[in-house]
């Protein structure tokens, strides 16, 4: 089955809107970081944030005690809407179906709870805290936002879990009942989430992310991607591939390679890859090199930082957004000895028609995309 | 919904399968202990041991018990670093394919609300509190949700794809719903379906001070229900195109037939009080399978006990059913969140099979607002062809299944 991008939000730490990121990606812009700490540790993580002057002006009665992870959601839901000229009404918002792909979910609430629970015991827990921590609070109130009344689904997973649920909105849209898909991939970060990662090894304390390079970690970033999807349109997701899992990172090479393999029956121009200075690189960067040595390759990861349940959406946008402007923005920090093509300035790519878009998850997760342009 | 539609845009026709299935819960490990629980019927709601609950109002819950469930486990490292919620899975995924080896599935959905949220806990104290961190990397890595999918998985030699929804307590009817629509769509021959969740802290004390938990026993649909308590387990079903497991001569259990989904949008943790959330769902699911109201003979309720969630979904069933039996079994066991919708498919599965009504138990007066006919206390022997199951969670996400005995 084929689906159709047809309109896409974008919240980021460089900012929102699809056409305004996207041009900061392609005059080589880098998220300033910013960095945060915890009063009982004397340990600080660099971060890329999304600034506060993004969600200036945004607001709904429903978000009002909703954590960031729920305002990021909502502006770029509503943005891809917008984009794609879509208004809900109670009947066109019963045939449209809304996943959330999400990772982490709302951590600083859920932190936030369980702190007053560790410090003064579960007399001081929070029951307006508590419904904002589960998974699915994000997806709820945009449902609410939309007046969607049908099938809304919250995914976890990954940083693959964005492409996952393409792969779900597919399944779904084999009924003809349903008219659009709605997919929001979205993350906020928190300081216990770097101190996660930082003791899994995948966190750097300072920028840059140095893809492909000598896997001296990531910088967590937050925000939100989302993209409509209907059945006819100007981009199309040619094939989503639901990958699968790998039980070692040794192993993510092999899984990676057979995704490769399998979107590239058709030819590739492009790949947007998923590389933020983790394990992940090296997996992807065999992969590409023995299946598609000739594409192109782009990461945003540099610029925007590892948003997790984001990122999957974020690369999407990316992969649209270089099809339809023909060009590819740098690739920040990059080793110069990879054998890979990555654009090293603003690179035109007048014959791209194909990208894959290409997600290795940090927890055995793995899967990707072909997406093309008509 | 509508109509669902083939692969090609031809009309889907084909039936869905269930050829095996795996369960652990408070009522038991595996499907025969469960049946026997179920028929007796036991109270398997007990006093929680895993964290302090002195200051919460409830401080019961339905229980897994560790010493049957961790026994099996072995030496391995690999083994002990796991949460116990993978462990649960284990469980399930090796009685599924105890009775159907021969299953290869391509995909498996999976319900859950909380992953391996105890080990989320035990990172963050120790951090707060400045203990010894080394088991720190082992809490991480073993936190996400999709984890103890990949680990039961991965024990089998299985790699297929896994989707894990978080739909909170509707996740695990989500999961097996969805896996149905990719199976009768066409594009999927096998999938596992399932749902799972293991008591912790930080949910236990979340429900509390909702004071949606109750200090009592669990008296779903009672005119003097107080609230819920909380469970855990796993469960996990195999379903598979009939015709496909036809010609390879696997047992089926029963079929699913219809799936229905709604979300109501009225408050993020209470239903609204119309009931049409839950009316949605299950007329929904009667629609998809092209069924009616007077063809079901058991609905297995959401029923958790709280006032306004029994009341609201009372409302639904009574507006469209007409006098047939319900039940909520989550008085035995408790709410298990994310794997209450796959246990309780269990649960309506066994019904099938044995042709009996599972009980509510702890059930003592009806409540005069809900026009229900309550299976009270005491499962009893019926003619058992098509049941119901429902499962209905936080920000208003609605799921019910229709299964149905098989008959070739």
């Amino acid at each position: 089955m084929s689906l159709a991008i047809a309109g896409m939000g974008w919240v980021t730490p460089l900012g929102s809107g699809v056409d305004s990121v996207w041009e900061r990606l392609l005059h080589g812009h880098e998220a300033s970081p910013t960095t945060i700490s915890e009063k009982f540790s004397d340990r600080a993580y660099n971060v890329f944030r999304v600034p506060e002057a993004t969600m200036e002006g945004f607001g709904h009665p429903r978000l009002r005690r909703a954590s960031v992870i729920s305002r990021f959601a909502a502006a770029a839901g509503l943005d891809a809407l917008r984009a794609a000229d879509v208004k809900l009404d109670s009947q066109t918002a019963e045939r449209t179906a809304l996943i959330f792909a999400i990772s982490n979910g709302g951590v600083i609430y859920t932190k936030r709870f369980y702190r007053d629970v560790v410090d003064a015991g579960a007399q001081s827990a929070s029951p307006l805290l508590f419904p904002e921590t589960v998974f699915n609070a994000p997806a709820s109130h945009l449902a609410a936002i939309l007046g969607i009344t049908g099938a809304t689904y919250t995914l976890v997973g990954d940083g693959s879990v964005g492409l996952l649920a393409i792969t779900m909105a597919e399944d779904l849209m084999l009924n003809e009942a349903i008219d659009h898909c709605l997919i929001v991939g979205t993350e906020e970060v928190d300081w216990l989430l770097c101190d996660a990662y930082r003791r899994w090894r995948l966190l750097r304390s300072a920028p840059p992310i140095e893809p492909f390079g000598q896997r001296r970690g990531m910088i967590l970033s937050e925000g939100a991607g989302a993209v409509l999807l209907a059945r006819k349109g100007h981009f199309r997701i040619e094939s989503a591939h639901p990958g699968g899992n790998f039980t070692k990172r040794v192993e993510a090479e092999e899984i990676l390679e057979r995704i490769v393999r399998d979107l590239a029956e058709s030819n590739i121009d492009i790949v947007i890859s998923s590389a933020n200075g983790t394990f992940v690189d090296q997996a992807e960067y065999t992969a590409l090199e023995r299946v598609v040595p000739n594409a192109v390759v782009y990461t945003a990861k540099p610029a925007l930082g590892e948003s997790i349940g984001a990122a999957g959406l974020w690369q999407i946008i990316v992969a649209a957004q270089a099809l339809r402007s023909a060009e590819l923005p740098p690739v920040l920090h990059a080793d110069s000895a990879v054998s890979l093509r990555l654009p090293n300035a603003r690179m035109p790519i007048p014959e791209a028609r194909r990208a894959i878009v290409l997600s290795c998850g940090l927890n055995q997760q793995a899967a990707g995309l072909r997406l093309a342009i008509e | 919904m509508g109509q669902f539609s083939g692969v090609n845009g031809r009309q889907a026709t084909t039936r869905v399968a269930v050829v095996a299935a795996g369960v652990v819960s408070p009522l038991g490990f595996g499907m025969r202990e469960t049946l026997d629980s179920l028929r007796q019927p036991r109270d398997c709601v007990t006093p929680v041991a895993r964290f302090s609950v002195a200051q919460c109002r409830c401080k019961t819950a339905g229980q897994v018990s560790d010493d049957r469930l961790l026994s099996g486990r072995g030496g391995s490292p690999r083994s002990r670093r796991l949460h116990r919620a993978s462990h649960m899975m284990i469980e399930a995924l090796k009685e599924v394919l105890t009775h159907e080896p021969q299953c290869k599935t391509e995909l498996t959905v999976i319900g859950t609300t909380s992953g391996g949220m105890s080990y989320g806990e035990d990172y963050y104290r120790t951090l707060r509190q400045a203990g010894d961190l080394r088991r720190a990397p082992t809490w991480i890595s073993n936190y996400p949700a999709q984890k103890p999918v990949i680990d039961a998985q991965e024990s089998f030699g299985i790699s297929s794809p896994c989707q894990v929804i978080a739909n909170a307590c509707a996740s695990g009817t989500n999961a097996i719903g969805h896996a149905f629509e990719c199976v009768r769509s066409g594009r999927y021959q096998c999938v596992l379906a399932g749902g799972y969740d293991a008591l912790s802290e930080m949910v236990f004390v979340g429900f509390d001070s909702l004071q949606a938990s109750t200090p009592e026993k669990c008296r779903p649909f009672d005119r003097h229900r107080t609230g819920m308590v909380l469970g855990e387990g796993a469960a996990m079903l195999a379903l598979e195109n009939l015709e496909s497991a036809n010609g390879r001569g696997a047992p089926i259990l029963a079929e699913i037939i219809g799936y229905g989904i709604s979300t109501d949008n009225f408050h993020i943790t209470q239903p609204n009080p119309s009931g049409i959330g839950p009316r949605q769902a299950m007329e929904r699911a009667l629609a998809n399978a092209k069924a009616s109201a007077k063809e079901v003979d058991y609905i297995n309720a959401h029923g958790t006990a709280t006032v306004f969630n029994d009341a609201a979904e009372g409302k639904a069933i009574s507006t469209l059913f007409n006098g047939v039996p319900v039940s909520s079994t989550k008085s035995m066991m408790g709410h298990s969140l994310g794997a209450a919708g796959a246990i309780e498919a269990i649960v309506c599965l066994l019904a099938l099979q044995h042709q009996f009504l599972p009980s509510n138990i702890n059930f003592r007066e009806s409540d005069d607002d809900l026009d229900l006919n309550i299976v009270a206390n005491e499962a009893r022997p019926a003619p058992v062809r098509t049941v119901l199951s429902n499962s209905f969670g936080f920000g208003g996400t609605n799921a019910s299944i229709l299964m149905r005995k098989f008959e070739a």
